[in-house]
């Protein structure tokens, strides 16, 4: 490996206002919402929020202008997702759309479907969920089954789609489905985009053990989209979706979604900490400050060009190993009760229960060492 | 890398290498000692990033000698043993990688086995954290001139969070070696013994974490992030 340079982060333009400009902003406009639903802000789903966030320039920041975006470097997009994050802003509604969807639509789709889903994105008001996870497929993304098969009227779908987030509250999916009858593992495979109120088409919630709708079976039976829906190249989804992912492994989002933990546990210990408490602050702060330099760095290297599919797993793996640390080792110190109604206590309890799916979303363990050993030259 | 900075690495793994027989004799005839002085004052008029580099060179080549005490003076002595770390951690990596691809079992290389690459993907982890916390440290540090009560706050999470990677690093490096790894005759020992020496010197784990623990408890849940954020290179 022979040491590890930081790519460097260096946003143009005046970041240090940037920063102070949105969050005057939040301070005015952020719903003053419940500690538990800050914790875990990228799911919280908030279209007024999401309209007025995108009305004042922060969502699709980096797309270009004729589809209404920012023309905004991807830096500076990092710099104002890091700080919707620290705030526990209600980013969950276009959260997808803007991160995963408009860049792949952007990079790969067709020019009507430019013009046609990218203004509504920007301005915070058109929300997308991502069709991948199938039941027998999991992390296996190349057992795909669900069948698009082209006729004279469009692309006919049969096969149903699981964990789906979002997908009750999404508008479009962008799904990846086989498109050549017979084929196997990664090749035949193709990306669509569903407009998710076509006849054929029904979705059903999956309620997760902390009592929340956030996933989703969506069945699609005999649902019929346009020819104009495939993104991309046929048969090249599985390029495409490899891609994509890299786009969602090395955010802030993967150290900063239980943020609010820290800042509870900083702000409850008081200036004048016992010594256990001042230790688990100082390790928590630590391991924070670096997963954000790994991420800074990564992000720097997508937005350079590369593929930075190693250290993006990297983040991802320290990330969700942090995340789900952090409630584990301040329930082993605070003496509150799991029944207790204060801040710190029900935020303990909600991470508690969320944290076995810090290392499931977005590509399980498991498969984020597979291929980081594969970076390695293991595999 | 810089041109200048690249022939300074180059000079340093020729001359390290010579150092491992004969001792620190080498590194100081080279003029190591003066890669932090001023060109004005005959030196080479380096900065952190250049001594980052060197001194990640020395953890892997030449980890027993002195060559921290020698570019740097006593209050960075912490950042020195960063690099230092970040290097062997790199050098212990790959050694294992190299011999888990060489090394057969059961009718196949050891690297081949599911369980073995599951933990070198975690030791990895550890080995990339460590040389991020010793190149963005190196850039704080270059930004305040050197000055290391400026830096307190990288100074003091970077070696809380090295120290937190050796006993990973170690305990994976030597498993995936087995017994060989344990003899005196082969070379992991050379890097995994001063990387458990290092975590203690310079400040242990808990010395670190109260000092950054009561400083960020000082600072309030939202003045960490706003301090984090001001403090960006």
């Amino acid at each position: 490996m022979q040491g590890f340079a930081l790519y460097p982060f260096d946003p143009p333009g005046d970041i240090a206002s940037l920063r102070a400009d949105l969050r005057a902003w939040l301070a005015v406009n952020q719903p003053q919402s419940d500690v538990v639903a800050r914790a875990n802000c990228w799911a919280s789903f908030d279209p007024d929020f999401s309209c007025a966030l995108g009305a004042a320039g922060y969502v699709g920041m980096t797309l270009p202008a004729r589809y209404g975006g920012g023309d905004r470097h991807p830096l500076e997009r990092y710099v104002v997702i890091e700080e919707l994050l620290a705030a526990g802003a209600p980013v969950g509604a276009h959260w997808i759309a803007d991160r995963q969807t408009a860049p792949l639509i952007l990079r790969y789709g067709s020019e009507e479907q430019r013009e046609r889903y990218l203004p509504g994105i920007a301005r915070g008001e058109l929300y997308a969920c991502i069709g991948l996870s199938e039941p027998g497929a999991g992390s296996d993304l190349a057992a795909v089954r669900t069948m698009a098969r082209e006729t004279a009227d469009g692309w006919r779908i049969n096969g149903q789609k699981i964990w789906t987030t979002g997908a009750h509250f999404s508008h479009i999916m962008l799904a990846l489905v086989r498109t050549e009858e017979g084929s196997e593992r990664n090749v035949g495979l193709s990306q669509l985009l569903i407009d998710l109120d076509t006849p054929g088409i029904t979705i059903r919630p999956i309620i997760d053990m902390a009592g929340h709708h956030d996933f989703n079976e969506v069945f699609f039976d005999d649902a019929l989209v346009p020819h104009g829906a495939l993104v991309g190249e046929h048969g090249q989804g599985w390029k495409q979706v490899t891609a994509e992912l890299g786009l969602e492994r090395s955010g802030p989002e993967r150290y900063l979604s239980s943020h609010a933990l820290l800042v509870a546990l900083i702000d409850t210990a008081g200036p004048d900490p016992a010594p256990a408490i001042a230790t688990l602050i100082g390790e928590l702060t630590a391991e924070m400050w670096t997963l954000r330099q790994l991420s800074m760095s990564t992000a720097a290297k997508l937005a350079a060009g590369e593929d930075p599919m190693v250290e993006a797993s990297v983040v991802k793996e320290l990330g969700n190993a942090f995340e789900q640390d952090m409630p584990r080792r301040v329930q082993a110190i605070v003496t509150s009760g799991w029944d207790d109604e204060d801040d710190l206590a029900r935020l303990l309890r909600a991470l508690l229960i969320a944290s076995p799916s810090f290392s499931l979303r977005g590509g399980t363990r498991e498969v984020i060492r597979g291929i980081i050993a594969r970076g390695l030259g293991l595999r | 890398m810089s041109d200048a900075r690249a022939l300074l690495c180059d000079t340093a793994r020729a001359v390290f290498a010579e150092a491992e027989t004969v001792g620190i004799a080498p590194i100081e005839e080279a003029g190591f000692g003066l890669l932090l002085v001023a060109e004005e004052q005959g030196g080479f008029g380096g900065d952190w990033g250049d001594v980052n580099a060197v001194l990640q060179i020395a953890g892997m080549a030449v980890p027993d000698l002195p060559v921290a005490e020698l570019i740097a003076g006593e209050t960075l002595q912490p950042a020195a043993t960063v690099s230092l770390m970040a290097g062997a951690m790199d050098r212990a990596l790959t050694l294992s990688i190299d011999h888990v691809n060489t090394r057969q079992q059961f009718g196949r290389p050891l690297g081949k086995f599911q369980a073995v690459q599951q933990s070198l993907a975690v030791m990895a982890c550890e080995v990339r954290a460590v040389g991020a916390v010793a190149a963005a440290l190196a850039a704080r540090l270059d930004t305040a001139k050197l000055d290391a009560a400026a830096a307190g706050f990288e100074i003091a999470a970077a070696k809380l969070r090295a120290n937190r990677a050796v006993g990973v690093v170690t305990s994976i490096a030597h498993q995936v070696h087995g017994a060989i790894g344990f003899t005196a005759e082969y070379e992991l020992h050379r890097l995994t013994v001063p990387l458990m020496r290092w975590r203690g010197a310079h400040g242990n784990d808990d010395h670190w974490a109260q000092i950054l623990g009561r400083q960020v408890a000082a600072l309030g849940g939202r003045g960490l992030w706003d301090t984090m954020t001001a403090r960006d290179a």
